[in-house]
């Protein structure tokens, strides 16, 4: 196993970072609202698989797009970046968070460009009973035990708020977010439009994830037709980042009906 | 000719709340406990802040200075229009500024309509200026801190062809539409009552108001940046062909007048610290919510050093803001060293600061308006006859 490859590739006029991995059936993964962590974790997805991993506009190493303010803007940035990439056949997808809802979205709209879906810890569902916590009010230095779980992770997220260029670069995604998500945390028209999303999907979930909190799983899955859940005990918000379980288990449902996604692309 | 000639003497108000919460390092903004609201004492104020504001007009002010925040001790002002209307009809002379409601949080056409009542309610007496409104407003404001600034703008541009263009027009933009654009009243002055920009020194909102030939004035930063700040507004100004005079410029200044020096600095220090230190203290989380400063100004700002956070000393105040306590003679000097340094005309002077009570307030207005006064003016006509 070996590490991202990464390439600067422009989508509609605006460059974006891809990491790469691997080769086979190609395997998206679209990130959540922070990329400080990185995506090492999600390397043993690569061992048999083309793992990619779009970084989204005014993310990371990847330029911002202002003309981008909802996430049906990201919609459509993506079907801009799956045709680049020659994604014509559908295509395993994993949303993570923000990224969930970008992948939801994406599902909802673009549905036949997706073979399996993955939702971890996804955001953009209204939940009144057990609320998303609105991550913009929580300062900086309180941020970390809102995304992982275990004290031993914590100390590793330490690091990621100290210099001027990481505080920058937070303040860059925050404000990213805040273009799609400062007046809502949430999509008001998912529960119309999830119960047309016909494809198979998995709602991943740690289960000590105070960002969104776990008890949110059983309403996607009450929403989508073809939906499983899986829990994951001492997981927080970052689950790959935390969890090799967590990676393991996106792997084993991505595994199923392999077969007929070869012989389709064959 | 020097700009002290035609110096004309605003006196403006923050009405702070001084009771402020304990313990709250994090200053007095956004989520405070607002249960510390006593309506009674809130009355007490208002009626003192008033008084000290219509007793500015009575004693020859050239102006009055009213502002808006919210959810803040810092201010019992979360609509300054209201405070405006009063001192439209208990005051006679003193223009009435507006410093003024942030137009990205209210409608354009309704600000439009309200400040048109109050040029004239007052007989014409009314000038605009308009800030962003700071990162605070953001958070207690149910408007995305990240399109601030395009919605500042397009409010500008709608409040604008409100009051130049005969209506009903029309106006489609990205934040609102107007089927009938059609204000009634509208201002008494024509074409519009004056117009300035208040800024923090951001390049962009400096460029805005020198492109559009509003006036420019600068909230508390540093004199050496202000000045720096007001070349580039004249400059960009005067090459977009408009003709900035002194007047284009605003500066403002804490005073307190007392008898002696060391009376002065007794019985004004203290409220001045209790400002800075309490009511405008914030961090850099409540005043920078995602979005509202642009990356390339954060960056700035942290490599500048976070002053935000650090306290704030009587050195700095005095050395590297307008702060000046004294005799009639050491502020009337100081005034008009800051006016002839900046290329203003036109000073605010903040006389009631923070916690500071009633009698002082108006010892001070008072003094300020029958010692400093004209001793500016005598000064402004010594260096007119030196010019001779």
């Amino acid at each position: 196993m070996t590490g991202f490859t990464k390439r600067d590739v422009v989508v509609d006029g605006i460059c974006v970072q891809v990491l790469e991995a691997g080769r086979g059936e190609p395997l998206v993964y679209f990130h959540g609202a922070g990329t400080m962590t990185g995506f090492e974790g999600l390397l043993p997805l690569s061992k048999n698989r083309r793992l990619i991993v779009p970084i989204h506009p005014g993310f990371g190493a990847s330029d911002d797009d202002i003309r981008i303010d909802s996430v049906l803007d990201y919609v459509i940035h993506y079907a801009d970046l799956f045709d680049q990439f020659g994604l014509a056949e559908p295509v395993d997808l994993v949303g993570h968070s923000l990224g969930g809802w970008i992948a939801s979205m994406f599902a909802v709209l673009k549905g036949h460009r997706v073979r399996r879906l993955a939702l971890a810890c996804p955001a953009g569902l209204r939940v009144s009973a057990h609320p998303t916590a609105d991550l913009f009010t929580i300062p900086a230095d309180k941020f970390a035990p809102y995304l992982v779980a275990s004290p031993e992770i914590l100390a590793r997220m330490a690091a990621v708020n100290v210099t001027i260029d990481m505080k920058v670069g937070r303040y860059r995604e925050m404000t990213s977010l805040a273009r799609i998500a400062w007046d809502r945390n949430y999509e008001p028209k998912f529960e119309r439009w999830l119960p047309n999303v016909a494809i198979p999907t998995l709602i991943l979930w740690g289960e000590e994830d105070r960002a969104i909190p776990a008890a949110q799983a059983r309403y996607w899955a009450d929403l989508l037709p073809n939906a499983e859940v899986a829990m994951l005990p001492g997981v927080g918000h970052l689950m790959f980042f935390e969890s090799s379980a967590a990676v393991k288990r996106l792997g084993t449902f991505f595994e199923q009906d392999i077969g007929n996604l070869k012989k389709a692309a064959g | 000719m020097s700009v002290l000639h035609k110096l004309q003497f605003y006196f403006m108000h923050f009405m702070p709340y001084p009771d402020v919460a304990p313990d709250r390092p994090q200053g007095q903004w956004v989520d405070i406990p607002n249960s510390r609201f006593d309506p009674e004492r809130g009355h007490k104020l208002y009626r003192e802040y008033i008084d000290e504001l219509v007793l500015g007009d009575r004693l020859g002010f050239d102006g009055l200075v009213v502002n808006e925040h919210h959810s803040t001790f810092y201010s019992l002002m979360p609509s300054c229009s209201i405070v405006a209307g009063a001192l439209a009809m208990l005051t006679k002379r003193a223009k009435i500024c507006v410093f003024g409601t942030p137009i990205a949080l209210t409608y354009p056409h309704r600000l439009a309509e309200e400040y048109a009542m109050l040029d004239v309610m007052s007989g014409g007496r009314l000038e605009c200026a308009f800030p962003l409104g700071t990162g605070m407003e953001y958070w207690v404001n149910p408007v995305n801190p990240s399109f601030a600034r395009e919605r500042f703008r397009e409010g500008m541009d709608i409040l604008m062809q409100a009051w130049t263009q005969p209506g009903p027009t029309r106006y489609d933009g990205k934040f609102y539409q107007y089927k009938y654009l059609n204000p009634f009243p509208l201002p008494y002055q024509k074409p519009h009552p004056k117009i300035y920009v208040v800024g923090s020194g951001t390049e962009e909102t400096l460029n805005y108001a020198a492109e559009k030939g509003f006036g420019y004035s600068q909230v508390f930063t540093p004199i050496a940046s202000q000045l720096k700040s007001f070349e580039n507004y004249r400059e960009i100004a005067v090459r977009n062909g408009h003709k900035p005079d002194s007047e284009s410029i605003i500066i403002s200044a804490m005073a307190y007048v007392a008898e002696t020096e060391e009376k002065a600095v007794e019985e004004g220090r203290n409220h001045i610290l209790f400002y800075f230190q309490k009511l405008l203290r914030t961090n850099a989380h409540i005043n920078s919510p995602p979005g509202y400063l642009p990356v390339d100004r954060l960056r700035k700002r942290l490599e500048a050093g976070a002053v935000q956070d650090a306290e704030i000393t009587w050195e700095m105040l005095t050395g590297v803001y307008r702060t000046v306590l004294g005799t009639p003679e050491q502020v009337a000097e100081r005034i008009a060293f800051w006016c002839e340094q900046a290329k203003s005309s036109k000073i605010i002077l903040h006389l009631h600061t923070g916690d500071m009570p009633h009698w002082k307030a108006v010892k001070n207005i008072t003094l300020f308006a029958e010692e400093v006064i004209p001793r500016v003016r005598r000064l402004a006509s010594s260096t007119l006859q030196a010019a001779e």
